[in-house]
């Protein structure tokens, strides 16, 4: 019964979501607010009946249900809760039951805290949003439906891929997801914009917000996804420029480029219509990833079980979306008013710079990632386009942007000073060169291009905190006042800062581990050990442990540092007894910021392992520098301007005792 | 709108546009460059000993691993064959092989040719499901009549 | 469960159907006057920036001016924006839209519900399945399921154990006898399941006792000597074997254990009655294998002991054929032939044994029920 109510309740939103399609923009178009007031309290009834379905659908994995087909192929009753609930969207139709959740969940938000945004301009944005509900609802509802039943029921069900059960990937789609999918309401509002004719500087400020929160949790997303993969897969990487990681990172690029431009619009009126391009434009990169991954086109972990009508339903919403999409930016575009001019070297040119290369850069990754299949389709020819071509690629177009990046914020709007800039960065500049100078005295002229690296890291990373500081001016007004108006700073200030220092925190990682990572393969037997870095490793032989579904072969590795003994390590080869399948679980020790990282590979007769061994120096900045990027959209958030417009007297009192 | 500034407004047009031509320009030449030197091609034991490859040219190489072929030597060297049932190449690598690496199975090694009639693969692949064909493997096995697997 | 639904039908039609009955004025402002606010905001930015020395003095009053503009703008677009109450036009869409929400929405989603729902099938949570009573109607796929996943893993013994009683509910005896096998060889030997493993065998071999269930039979008293089960197959072993006087003392003292009314009791003096002991009528003695000949059968192998079988078989069936015998040596010959698995001789010895009997109506009815019992009742 419980079940059923759950597909009742997806076939009912389904039919909602329709009733949401027409009903609010039919409202807007004709200027009819009671049309209009319909669109707040059906997208609220839309998330309340998704919930449903999805708490049925989770109820069925927790109490192992087998009536139902998803459970059967996806659940095994032996399966540890934890991994009951996260094995819901560990499948095509439970994740997709999340994706259309998340949508709307998307549109509730924007229905329970868009009162500030004008009634026309929110219904129209809930019903674009509603296109892309029933849209997907009925791609569920027709080729993946999670609640078709089986009669009579199996008594146990295949299980989830060992490899899926893990913490790491249990939180890694929901975050993703609503990074992806989070877009999905930024181009709603771009569409409705489009209809309505309304594209200002207000706009912008209400679609901010929106942006933000969605590239929070797509950056927070890719990086757990990385972390994951460097843990898990047992290969040490963190990053393989798989197809599917580039399928999340494209979005991520035009999602950064959006922000910026966002920025723009809405400070000076200008970048209109660039900005509702990039708008649409991200959520495209979204349904693209999610085609690319659903569609079997590409092979991959992450792929889930193919279906040619699968394919086909999710290209032709695919189609639709996106060209439909820019057919209505080419037509209503041209009525937009262009904003204020601005000079090349301003604050709006460095945020147009900033734009132009990431979205050259998310422009290189998608060539990158089709290439092969187009290749493939055109003339047979099998290729792979690996690290390298993004190596080449990529890099160097993140190179400008990082090193514009301090400029930007000290810009001023309309006509910036360069050289004025250049003198307030001067420290800045000598931090970073200090930083090269040392790096490439410490490690030998050689690593010369990694020495640049870590200046370049520096010099984004003191950048930002000289931006910081500049706002406070402490030169000019003293200590105490300067700290007073640190702490006054408005939260975007703040969000830029952390937002630019992340990424040079990431950089530094990335430099830090490509350039003086140390990487050993041997055979090694109890007793004897082997050294990497300052650190020492005694192997103390192999043993045999059972847990609840699989058998280790566990390592143990005592690890010193100048003759005493630090840490511990065991890493392991286990076998999923169930599956017969083997994984192998990597030791990981972090010291401050670096990291041992051992892996076992063959297990000798004679005691003997081989092993791969890595001193990875500074590799978890990687993924600090992500957190503090996501730490820097969450202030942001916080940033009291971004709620403006919101007609409650109470506020505005607040906002005049401040 | 005041005329503030030192440019004119087709002055400054024309700076932004030759800004974004020239990183636009930059980033074609980038990619089209890499896509000329920086992939890798996809070829089965029968494409190696058909074809002359030129030495140090990075390839793909797929195929089935053949039974018995495998051998350890010291410090996590390994070697092996892939074959096609057609035509074999023996593989050198050192390293940990992936967790599904298993004889009989399909594999995918990335390396270069040497002189020596030896492939040297610095990376072998082998994805996490155990019913995974690597795509370019089953159809080259396909075209060689030896797989079947479901369409 | 249909309350349930009626209910979320309801949410979703008033989710349309209220706020289309509120009065649009309760909406808030028009978009203009929120333009507005913008613009006031970024008028105290520029005042930040000039306090922060990112503009000069000159540069913040262009920007004022131009922000100023902006907003007058703002304030003549909100003063136009003045939303009259809605005409017929509007009257039309709301029942257009009531229709849609009153109508169309219940209509379609219970519609589209009938047509790919499942509505007559409840949840069926794994905990409450297990636990509920084996006669559940869905028993043979229930099976089969398990027989799945013992195919998957067939070192789970608790997954035969459980199995193999549901085997002998659904009269598969070879397939139960196999499981507990199988269950005997994980979990161990145990007094029920020896003993059931030879229930199944002698069912599968149509009332027959195997040696195999024999030794079955034997293991189970050995672990408990005092179990009623194996006794009784013991005896019953030893009537088929025509061992008289061996057989008549085993049911006694079988007999002995008993404390009255138990089912099995009555059985026994049903099989001692047909031996002749207490309330039988002196029947004659059958002619059976003598001792010599059944202790030479049991030290020889199977095949020479089906031939042996087979020749005494044959013997009988001969002389019942040229003089007639006694209703006994007719059972004993149908029996004989089962053990064989020589239906067809089987069925030819029924219809011959009903030819010769029919005059005594109370051995026909032993001949039909025991070719019942051996599976060729009619």
């Amino acid at each position: 019964m419980i079940i059923e109510l759950g597909h009742f309740a997806l076939i009912l939103a389904f039919v909602l979501a329709l009733v949401q399609c027409v009903v609010p923009v039919w409202g807007a178009v004709s200027g009819d607010r009671r049309l209009m007031a319909v669109a707040p309290p059906v997208a609220g009834m839309q998330f309340l009946l998704v919930g449903i379905a999805f708490a049925a659908l989770s109820h069925a994995y927790v109490t192992s249900d087998f009536s139902v087909l998803n459970v059967v192929e996806n659940s095994h009753s032996a399966k540890p809760d934890l991994y009951k609930i996260t094995g819901v969207w560990g499948n095509h139709e439970g994740s997709l039951l999340l994706w259309v959740l998340i949508l709307a969940l998307f549109g509730a938000l924007v229905a329970a805290f868009g009162r500030n945004i004008p009634a026309d301009l929110r219904a129209a944005t809930l019903g674009v949003q509603g296109w892309v509900t029933a849209a997907f609802l009925l791609f569920m509802l027709a080729t993946s439906n999670p609640f078709l039943r089986v009669s009579p029921a199996p008594m146990e069900g295949n299980d989830l891929n060992p490899i899926l059960q893990d913490v790491g990937l249990a939180i890694h789609p929901p975050l993703l997801y609503i990074g992806y999918v989070g877009f999905s309401i930024v181009f709603s509002f771009a569409i409705a914009a489009l209809l309505l004719g309304r594209v200002d500087a207000a706009w912008a400020r209400w679609v901010r917000p929106w942006t933000l929160l969605a590239w929070m949790f797509l950056t927070l997303g890719i990086a757990m996804g990385s972390y994951w993969a460097y843990y898990e897969l047992g290969w040490g990487g963190y990053w393989f420029w798989d197809p599917v990681e580039n399928a999340s990172f494209m979005p991520w690029l035009a999602g950064t480029a959006l922000l910026h431009s966002a920025i723009v619009m809405e400070k000076r009126g200008a970048l209109k219509v660039w900005t509702v391009l990039l708008a649409i434009l991200t959520f495209s990169l979204s349904l693209l990833g999610t085609f690319l991954v659903r569609s079997g086109v590409l092979t991959s972990v992450h792929a889930f079980a193919t279906d040619p009508l699968r394919g086909t339903f999710i290209l032709g919403i695919l189609v639709a979306f996106i060209g439909g999409s820019l057919a209505l930016y080419a037509w209503r575009a041209p009525l937009l008013k262009q904003g204020g001019l601005f000079a090349p070297v301003s604050r709006e040119g460095a945020l147009v710079l900033n734009n132009l290369l990431l979205t050259v850069a998310a422009v290189s990754v998608l060539v990158g990632t089709l290439y092969p299949l187009a290749l493939e389709a055109l003339t047979d020819e099998k290729i792979s386009v690996g690290p390298p071509f993004f190596n080449l690629t990529f890099g160097p177009l993140m190179v400008p942007l990082l090193i514009a990046m301090p400029f930007g914020p000290l810009l001023a709007w309309k006509r910036g000073d360069l050289a004025a800039v250049s003198q307030r960065l001067y420290a800045v500049l000598g931090l970073a060169l200090a930083a090269t100078l040392v790096t490439a005295w410490a490690q030998g002229t050689e690593k010369i291009l990694a020495a640049l690296g870590v200046g370049l890291a520096a010099w984004v990373i003191c950048g930002a905190v000289a931006e910081i500081l500049s706002r406070a001016r402490f030169r000019d007004v003293g200590l105490s006042t300067g700290l007073s108006r640190l702490y006054g700073l408005p939260g975007s200030a703040w969000g830029t800062a952390l937002g630019h220092a992340g990424i040079g925190i990431t950089l530094l990682g990335i430099v830090a581990v490509s350039a003086f990572e140390e990487e050993k393969v041997l055979t090694i037997r109890p007793g004897e050990s082997v050294e990497i870095g300052d650190y020492r490793l005694a192997f103390g032989g192999l043993a045999r442990r059972t847990g609840p579904n699989y058998i280790d072969d566990v390592g143990h590795f005592d690890i010193y540092r100048g003759g005493a003994k630090v840490a511990e390590a065991d890493p392991a080869k286990r076998l999923y007894t169930a599956r017969r399948m083997p994984t192998t679980e990597a030791g990981i020790v972090t010291f401050g910021l670096s990291q041992i990282y051992v892996s076992i590979g063959e297990v000798h007769a004679d005691g003997g392992a081989d092993i791969r061994l890595y001193h990875k120096p500074l590799v978890t900045l990687i993924w600090l520098g992500c957190l503090v990027m996501g730490g820097g959209a969450v202030v942001s958030l916080f940033d009291r301007r971004l709620r403006v417009g919101a007609p409650k007297p109470a506020r505005r009192q607040l906002a005049a005792a401040e | 709108m005041k005329r503030d500034s030192k440019m004119t407004r087709k002055q400054r047009r024309l700076t932004m546009i030759a800004a974004a031509g020239t990183v636009l320009a930059v980033a074609v030449g980038l990619i089209l460059f890499a896509l000329n030197d920086q992939i890798v091609f996809f070829q089965s034991p029968s494409d190696i000993v058909a074809k002359t490859i030129p030495d140090g040219q990075r390839i793909r190489l797929g195929g089935l691993v053949a039974e018995d072929s495998v051998t350890r030597g010291e410090n996590a060297e390994v070697r092996f064959t892939v074959t096609d049932t057609v035509e074999s190449v023996n593989v050198v690598y050192v390293g940990l092989l992936p967790d599904l690496f298993r004889e009989g199975q399909g594999v995918v090694t990335e390396g270069v040719m040497k002189p020596d009639g030896l492939f040297y693969a610095d990376n072998v692949l082998a994805k996490h499901d155990e019913n995974y064909m690597p795509k370019e493997v089953a159809d080259a096995l396909k075209g060689k009549g030896v797989w079947q697997g479901k369409e | 469960m249909w309350i349930a639904f009626s209910l979320l039908t309801v949410l979703a039609a008033l989710a349309v159907l209220v706020p289309l009955a509120r009065s649009g004025r309760a909406q808030a402002r028009a978009g203009s006057a929120h333009d507005a606010e913008v613009y006031k905001a970024q008028l105290d930015e520029v005042g930040r920036d000039l306090d922060r020395g990112l503009i000069s003095q000159e540069a913040a009053v262009a920007a004022r001016t131009e922000i100023a503009r902006r907003l007058i703008a703002a304030d003549q677009a909100a003063t136009r924006d003045a939303t009259g109450e809605p005409g017929d036009a509007g009257r039309l869409r709301l029942r257009v839209v009531q229709m849609l929400a009153v109508v169309v929405v219940p209509l379609a989603a219970i519609g589209a519900y009938l047509a790919f729902g499942a509505p007559d099938i409840p949840d069926q949570p794994l905990v409450a399945r297990l636990q509920a009573s084996t006669q559940d109607r869905s028993l043979p796929e229930l099976v089969a399921r398990v027989e799945q996943h013992l195919a998957k893993d067939p070192e789970d013994g608790r997954g035969w154990d459980v199995l193999a009683p549901v085997y002998m509910r659904l009269g598969r005896p070879e397939d139960a006898a196999a499981a507990y096998a199988a269950a005997i060889r994980l979990l161990g030997p145990d007094v029920n399941r020896e003993t059931d493993r030879g229930e199944a065998l002698v069912v599968a071999n149509n009332g027959i006792v195997s040696a195999e269930a024999h030794a079955a039979f034997e293991r189970a008293v050995k672990l408990d000597p005092e179990a009623v089960k194996p006794r009784f197959f013991l005896a019953l072993a030893l009537t088929q074997e025509n061992r008289r006087e061996a057989a008549i003392a085993a049911w006694q003292d079988l007999l002995k254990d008993a404390r009255g009314g138990e089912a099995w009791a009555e059985a026994v003096r049903i099989e001692l009655a047909k031996l002749g002991v207490e309330t039988a009528p002196a029947g004659e003695p059958v002619a059976g294998p003598s001792r010599e000949d059944v202790k030479a059968a049991e030290g020889m192998a199977a095949d020479e002991r089906g031939a042996m079988i087979r020749s005494m078989v044959d013997g009988l069936d001969a002389r019942l054929a040229a003089d007639g015998g006694s209703t006994a040596e007719w059972l004993q010959l149908m029996r004989a032939l089962a053990v064989l698995g020589d239906t067809d001789r089987l069925r030819q010895v029924i219809a011959r044994a009903g030819e010769a009997l029919k005059d005594d109506p109370a051995a026909l009815a032993q001949v039909k029920s025991l070719a019942r019992e051996l599976g060729e009742g009619s």
